[in-house]
């Protein structure tokens, strides 16, 4: 089954790069979000199976967007979150993995491969 | 002795003499045993107060406390009049008797200045002048013509036991009430003054208001003596003491007023301790803390060429003057250097405080100079604790401004290729096309950037071409009218040039952000050794010289040893202006 993904970084452009490049690889994108507030309400309306979240919002950020959504009370869905970042991976140090996202991806390594991997397990 | 000193003297001997001889020939009959103890003790009270008084007079002439007591002591004989037997003169004596009632209330309540200074004070010394002669006035006015046939009138000066039933009438009563309620109202004005003078003031106001409570307390157990149920002659006896003590309470007087000089030996005690021990700082202060009696003094130095004062830390300090301290300027070949804050009391001696001064005037200078050196350090190290912060926060915009910046547009340059390469066998040609445009677009974007950022670190243009060109070209980079009217054509020392350049270019942003101006000048002339850079805009005006970013500004001109100024005045534009020395 095709994995249903949203999108949300506040960069318009990377925002259109990895929709193009993720449904060139067999994804389906359903949605784009621009901040937390906007990624809350498309989670809720869209229900996602892959958040692919920035971790620098202008609200709040990743790792508490992360939060919320993997919150217990269920109206999010629990979706599978995925992290990315302009940033490597260590500059957040042990952030990533105390989050409840399931994996990292920097955004210039970002692949359909590479989302599948951490999708999978393999990180 | 002055004329007029002996005059008074003389008046005083006169006036006892007239008094003895006034219960002695008066007309009345006196019981001989009680006539020598009534004389000694009344001529002992008047002449010590009017002998005293003019010892405290040429003492202490600012105080009125001197005059207060010869007037008393004048009154206290004049009472004598009462023992004539005749009606103006029983009339006069009772008159002056209540006279020296309300004078001793006045002396008491005013000690040691002899002047009133709080609305309580006023009021209790009024009353006690109505409560006197204008209401004895009315007594006799009214044909209570007290004592007269019924009894000789000298019993107002004897001390006897009273006599019969205690069957006062309502109007003795109610005098007798208010007598009382007077008396406790002096009591306590007392207690209060004394509990909020400093240690300073109570060493002077201690042995008068020791004295004066004692007569009160004795006057006050005496008027009510029947309510306590003492024996009448409990009365006498506390009568006479009141009168003993009384002889003795001018002397307890004085000594209050010239307790400070006194201790005039203290100030060569100054001098000798400022010469020894070690030079700390503030050791000046505790010494002349010491010399005045006054744990509360404080020593504030001037800054040079500002109306700033710090203590010996080099801490600011806020030395208008308030209620509860005064303040002596302490100047040496004419300027203010130093400031002395102490208790309002010392006011009263402003000789000692000057000998003080005067005393430790080396040791100020000093000390001053101490003073101004921690100041500076402490600025130093501030103003260098704020360029770090300045440095660390210019370093956080760096990071973020490429972070937010040319950081996407690269990954999205990256991100563009992989698509393209993704596309390459699958993708029409348009769609190639467009999408190494868009890598192309996004790459041109992003070394703007960067050539942005790396000139705001720092700009090539200032070290390759010098001042005039670089603030040209940031007036043409700026996003509001700049005009760069004038700029030396001598290149000033790269630091002084990076300072400038700096001021302008924070000041630009300041007008652009936070003035709402539209047009701004910027000038730089040579200014004697170094140069004076002027920014004025005609924005909204009230900038805050203490915000963080004209702050950092000041810093900035300070490191290079320079001076920063801003003028801005709501609605009336903002200039800024630094001098920076070349030298």
């Amino acid at each position: 089954m095709t994995a249903r993904v949203l999108i949300v970084d506040d960069h318009a452009s990377f925002r259109s790069l990895a929709r193009r490049l993720l449904v060139a690889e067999g994804f389906d994108v359903v949605g784009e979000a621009g901040d937390a507030a906007d990624a809350f309400d498309a989670v809720r309306s869209l229900a996602p199976d892959v958040v692919l979240l920035d971790i620098r919002l202008p609200d709040l950020d990743g790792f508490g967007v992360a939060e919320v959504l993997a919150g217990g009370d269920g109206v999010y869905g629990a979706p599978t979150v995925v992290l990315v970042s302009s940033r490597s991976r260590g500059d957040y140090g042990p952030r990533v993995d105390a989050s409840p996202a399931r994996g990292f991806i920097a955004k210039h390594d970002l692949t359909g491969d590479a989302l599948r991997r951490v999708l999978s397990g393999g990180s | 002795m002055r004329r007029g000193e002996v005059l008074v003297a003389v008046t005083a001997l006169l006036a006892g003499v007239g008094a003895a001889a006034a219960l002695v020939r008066g007309g009345y009959e006196v019981p001989i045993d009680l006539v020598a103890p009534t004389l000694v003790l009344n001529l002992a009270v008047g002449w010590s107060f009017v002998g005293v008084g003019l010892v405290a007079r040429r003492r202490r002439p600012a105080s009125r406390t001197g005059l207060l007591m010869v007037v008393l002591g004048f009154a206290w004989l004049a009472r004598f009049l009462v023992a004539v037997d005749t009606t103006p003169a029983f009339v006069v004596g009772v008159l002056l008797g209540s006279v020296s009632l309300s004078l001793f209330v006045h002396l008491l309540v005013t000690f040691p200045t002899g002047r009133t200074r709080t609305p309580g004070q006023r009021v209790l010394v009024l009353v006690a002048y109505v409560l006197s002669a204008p209401l004895d006035a009315v007594f006799l006015a009214i044909g209570a013509s007290r004592g007269r046939g019924e009894g000789p009138p000298p019993n107002g000066l004897l001390i006897t036991p009273r006599n019969g039933e205690f069957s006062p009438d309502p109007v003795d009563l109610v005098v007798q009430a208010v007598v009382v309620a007077l008396c406790v109202s002096v009591l306590v004005s007392i207690w209060w003054r004394w509990r909020a003078a400093g240690v300073a003031e109570r060493r002077a106001l201690t042995p008068g208001l020791v004295g004066g409570t004692v007569v009160l307390a004795t006057l006050l157990v005496e008027r009510t003596a029947i309510l306590l149920f003492l024996p009448p002659s409990a009365g006498v006896v506390l009568a006479w003491s009141a009168q003993v003590v009384l002889v003795v309470w001018p002397i307890a007087l004085l000594l209050g007023l010239l307790r400070s000089r006194l201790d005039r030996s203290g100030v060569g005690r100054l001098v000798v301790d400022l010469g020894e021990g070690p030079a700390e700082p503030g050791r000046l202060q505790s010494v002349v803390a010491r010399a005045l009696h006054d744990p509360t003094a404080q020593v504030a130095y001037r800054l040079p060429a500002t109306d700033a004062y710090v203590d010996a830390a080099g801490d600011p300090v806020d030395v208008s003057p308030r209620d509860d301290r005064a303040v002596a300027h302490l100047t040496r070949d004419g300027r203010p250097i130093a400031v002395l804050l102490h208790d309002p009391v010392l006011a009263g001696e402003p000789d000692l405080v000057e000998a003080v001064a005067a005393g430790a005037g080396l040791a100020v200078e000093n000390e001053r100079l101490h003073a101004e050196v921690r100041h500076q350090l402490r600025e130093v190290r501030a103003s260098r604790a704020r360029l770090v912060e300045a440095a660390d926060g210019a370093r956080r915009r760096v990071e973020r401004d490429l972070h937010d910046g040319a950081q996407q547009r690269l990954v999205a340059v990256g991100l563009a290729l992989r698509l393209a390469r993704t596309r390459l066998g699958a993708g029409s040609r348009d769609e190639l096309d467009a999408l190494l445009a868009e890598a192309g677009e996004e790459l041109t974007g992003a070394l703007a950037e960067l050539r942005e950022l790396a000139r705001g670190i720092y700009p090539p243009l200032l070290t390759d071409e010098g001042l005039g060109p670089a603030l040209i070209s940031l007036a043409e980079r700026a996003s509001l009218p700049v005009v760069v009217r004038a700029v030396p054509a001598e290149r000033p020392p790269e630091a002084v040039e990076q300072a400038c350049y700096f001021v302008v270019s924070e000041a630009l942003t300041n007008a652009a952000k936070h003035a709402s101006a539209t047009q701004v000048g910027v000038d730089v002339v040579s200014d004697g050794d170094g140069l004076r850079v002027e920014v004025l805009d005609d924005g909204v005006g009230g900038a805050d010289a203490d915000g963080s970013g004209l702050r950092g500004l000041a810093d900035r001109v300070a490191a290079v040893g320079g001076r920063f100024e801003v003028s801005s005045p709501a609605g009336g534009g903002t200039r800024m202006t630094a001098t920076l020395p070349c030298g």
